[in-house]
């Protein structure tokens, strides 16, 4: 079955090509958002929202891209989103730790560690610090690096998901290499890990 | 060692802002001969080039990351939800940031209103006040004090 007709199928509510879509690019969608928020089951969670708005808004699909560049597309949105609304609730959370002597955020930290007890201090360590200085990037500057990174796409592929131009991809990825070779140097001068 | 690297140091300057574009074999042939050699030298790029590189290796880890069995079953069961609930539950959502607006609103107003009660009682009492003063007018204190005796 090819593209056109799995979207034909799913504009006219047909659950097998639906499947036939999730189960041929679940990985890849999954992936690009684990990329972005650093958490399997936040990811998987993402990417079902991801494939529920490609069923309920497939009707509105043009088909002048590939389907590939439209689930990259929102998989990346919906990422960002979460991640700020995160940071939005940490704040929030911040407020409430300085009354409650932060009882609840270390619940949460134990609990998230508890999810791999096989991996080793350092390892743990190394991925949160990789994790925090992505993190840090600005926004384009971490959907483009994810993309390229995570999902190995080229930067012609990056910039139609972008919507930007090829210029303008490779200046976000170089500053973001730059940006995180500052954070990981900063690191090693300190000794973190 | 330390004297090693401090002797390195000394002849030939770290390139640690090259390395990651070497890792991803971004430098131009020139640059990365350049790179190559003065790696040979320096303990502490060599070193960091390691650090680099371990942390680019977690990305290869998280790419291989086995997705759940049940990612479909589970989406299946979402698609299946009914509609009506999932609109209930948007209405629920939005109904209550709209009650505590409102509930906001009858607070300002009764606010206002009750500023203005208070400024009309303000106003009555400094004619009462002005009142008094005007008895005294009608009454001087000399005569007042003379009644007392």
């Amino acid at each position: 079955m090819d593209e056109a007709q799995l979207i034909k199928g799913i504009q006219q509510g047909d659950r097998k090509s639906f499947q036939i879509l999730v189960e041929t690019y679940q990985r890849m969608v999954v992936n690009t958002c684990l990329g972005i928020v650093h958490n399997k089951a936040d990811a998987e969670d993402l990417a079902q929202d991801v494939f529920l708005e490609i069923f309920r808004t497939a009707e509105n699909f043009r088909g002048d891209s590939k389907i590939s560049t439209w689930l990259y597309r929102i998989a990346t949105n919906r990422s960002l989103n979460f991640v700020r609304n995160n940071k939005r609730k940490r704040f929030f959370q911040s407020i409430e730790d300085t009354f409650t002597g932060g009882r609840n955020r270390n619940s949460e930290i134990s609990e998230n560690r508890g999810d791999q007890p096989d991996r080793n201090i350092t390892d743990q360590q190394r991925s949160d610090l990789l994790h925090r200085a992505i993190d840090r990037l600005p926004e384009k500057q971490r959907a483009a690096f994810t993309l390229n990174k995570y999902e190995e796409l080229s930067y012609q592929q990056i910039a139609e998901i972008m919507e930007i131009s090829l210029a303008s991809v490779e200046s976000l990825i170089h500053r973001a290499k730059k940006n995180l070779q500052e954070q990981l140097l900063d690191c090693y001068k300190k000794k973190c890990v | 060692m330390v004297s090693y690297i401090k002797s390195n140091k000394m002849k030939t300057k770290c390139i640690h802002k090259d390395l990651i574009f070497y890792l991803d074999n971004e430098l131009s042939f020139d640059k990365r001969t350049a790179v190559e050699k003065h790696l040979e030298e320096c303990a502490d790029c060599r070193s960091f080039l390691a650090f680099l590189q371990e942390g680019m290796q977690i990305i290869e880890k998280e790419k291989n990351t086995e997705i759940s069995p049940f990612f479909y079953t589970r989406l299946s069961a979402r698609l299946n939800e009914n509609p009506e609930h999932q609109a209930q539950s948007q209405w629920a959502r939005l109904s209550q940031p709209a009650f505590f607006l409102l509930l906001l609103f009858i607070g300002i107003y009764s606010g206002l209103k009750l500023g203005r009660n208070a400024s009309t009682t303000k106003e009555n009492n400094q004619a009462t006040s002005v009142q008094m003063l005007n008895d005294f007018a009608a009454e001087p204190i000399e005569s007042f004090l003379l009644d007392e005796l």
